[in-house]
């Protein structure tokens, strides 16, 4: 089977992937399968995807912070940028890259998030973008706030991102999450303490930028992005 | 309703990221016309948690090869043959009985492999997406030779077909656990 796939796709090497189901959080105990996944060799329909999605997925929507000019949305502003890149570290241009994130308050603008915390109607938390020639993604928006799991006994969870990254194979399309370096909350989270590896925990983590760099306007950050690979960035659903 | 965690957790993924269309894979953009170049099918069914109970909000992506088995990516060597107007990937989200659904065409065979559709299914509850398949029980000589179907233990496979619906349509219910006869087989790629 599969005479055309290349030998690039390899299976995640251990420590990457989260343990399921996940201590501490209660539905990945009646979601999770129980049964063993099944490994399959990699065929035509696994190294291919949908190309040029970014027709089908309207992209351009950078800009979280300030979606109506002159209205711009509370909490601290921050700019996540980074590279989309495959195993071998080379760029992935016209990535649909997915973001989404609660607000300075730690509340998503979403029906399903009944919690008190307010909603600011300036900051809807969305936006997708198109990777440049050279891989390249960037969105301006706010630091999000942590927010609470309730249960018997409750966890926070720290400030975090969701990109969700459609990459040019099926085999290459993450669901992640991105996470704030030195918040005390990381290492109580449930989801990121999932990830065994340290090593690749730290992949999770953005990378702060000097403000002698980026001036006085906003905080910013790097955070590149792995697909597959040895240095892959974790699966974070 | 009970407040399980699965309502507060997430991951909330946004309302807004899924528009009308987007659960049509024959069209290359949202307004761009179906392709014709197959036979269209619906595909319909429910995501579903232990128990039987329908998962709300799930999120699930699904990726086939056009009628005549092409894929329109560089990976497929017949590529410059493939249906440049038919798309093969699309998105939809779960209501609140957990049903979904898609609209396609039938899609061919290639290779060794029967006619299949991939589904990738995201959903609070899911640390990480989990891929099956949709096979299509009218193709049984295809189906009895398909490799990635081989793979499956025997007593698992019926969870894999879809189930024709008297209306162009068919019936494929995802179980994301269960015990081994109930529970969708799941594929690590």
């Amino acid at each position: 089977m599969a005479e055309d796939a290349p030998a690039r796709f390899d299976p995640l090497p251990p420590g990457i992937a989260p343990i399921v189901p996940t201590p501490g959080y209660p539905s990945t105990f009646t979601h999770t399968p129980s049964q063993p996944l099944i490994r399959r060799p990699p065929g035509r329909g696994e190294i291919t995807g949908p190309l040029a999605l970014h027709r089908k997925l309207p992209c351009g929507e950078a800009n979280l912070a300030e979606p109506i000019p002159g209205r711009p949305a509370v909490g601290q502003l921050i700019h996540i940028a980074g590279q989309v890149l495959d195993e071998d570290g080379r760029p992935i241009p016209d990535a649909v890259v997915e973001l989404w994130q609660a607000n300075a308050a730690g509340r998503y603008a979403h029906a399903s998030d009944t919690r008190s915390a307010p909603l600011d109607p300036n900051f809807i938390g969305q936006g997708r973008v198109r990777t440049d020639a050279e891989g390249r993604y960037g969105f301006f928006t706010m630091r999000p706030g942590a927010y609470p799991v309730p249960g018997e006994a409750v966890w926070w969870r720290p400030p975090h991102l969701h990109f969700c990254v459609l990459g040019p194979a099926s085999l290459s399309r993450l669901v992640t999450q991105m996470f704030f370096p030195g918040d005390p909350l990381n290492p109580l989270d449930h989801i990121f303490m999932a990830v065994p590896d340290a090593a690749a925990r730290e992949r999770l983590i953005a990378r702060p930028l000097p403000p002698s760099e980026i001036g006085s306007g906003w905080l910013g950050y790097r955070h590149d992005i792995l697909l597959r690979g040895r240095r892959a960035t974790p699966v974070l659903a | 309703m009970t407040p399980l965690s699965s309502h507060t957790v997430g991951p909330f993924f946004p309302e807004a990221f899924i528009r009308e269309g987007d659960n049509d894979l024959t069209r290359t953009t949202t307004d761009a016309p179906p392709s014709r170049r197959g036979t269209p099918i619906r595909l319909n069914g429910r995501v579903l948690r232990e128990g039987g109970l329908p998962c709300i909000n799930a999120i699930l992506e699904a990726w086939q090869a056009d009628a005549a088995g092409r894929f329109h990516h560089p990976a497929d060597p017949e590529e410059a043959q493939a249906d440049p107007e038919f798309l093969g990937w699309g998105r939809a989200r779960t209501d609140a009985e957990g049903r979904y659904e898609f609209h396609t065409l039938l899609p061919g065979a290639f290779l060794d492999r029967a006619p299949h559709v991939n589904l990738l299914v995201m959903a609070s509850g899911l640390m990480q997406p989990v891929a099956t398949t949709l096979f299509f029980p009218e193709f049984a000589a295809a189906n009895a030779t398909d490799p990635v179907l081989a793979l499956v233990p025997p007593s698992r496979r019926p969870r894999l077909f879809a189930t024709p619906d008297n209306a162009g349509g068919y019936r494929f219910d995802i179980r994301l656990r269960g015990s081994a006869d109930e529970e969708t087989p799941f594929f690590e790629d």
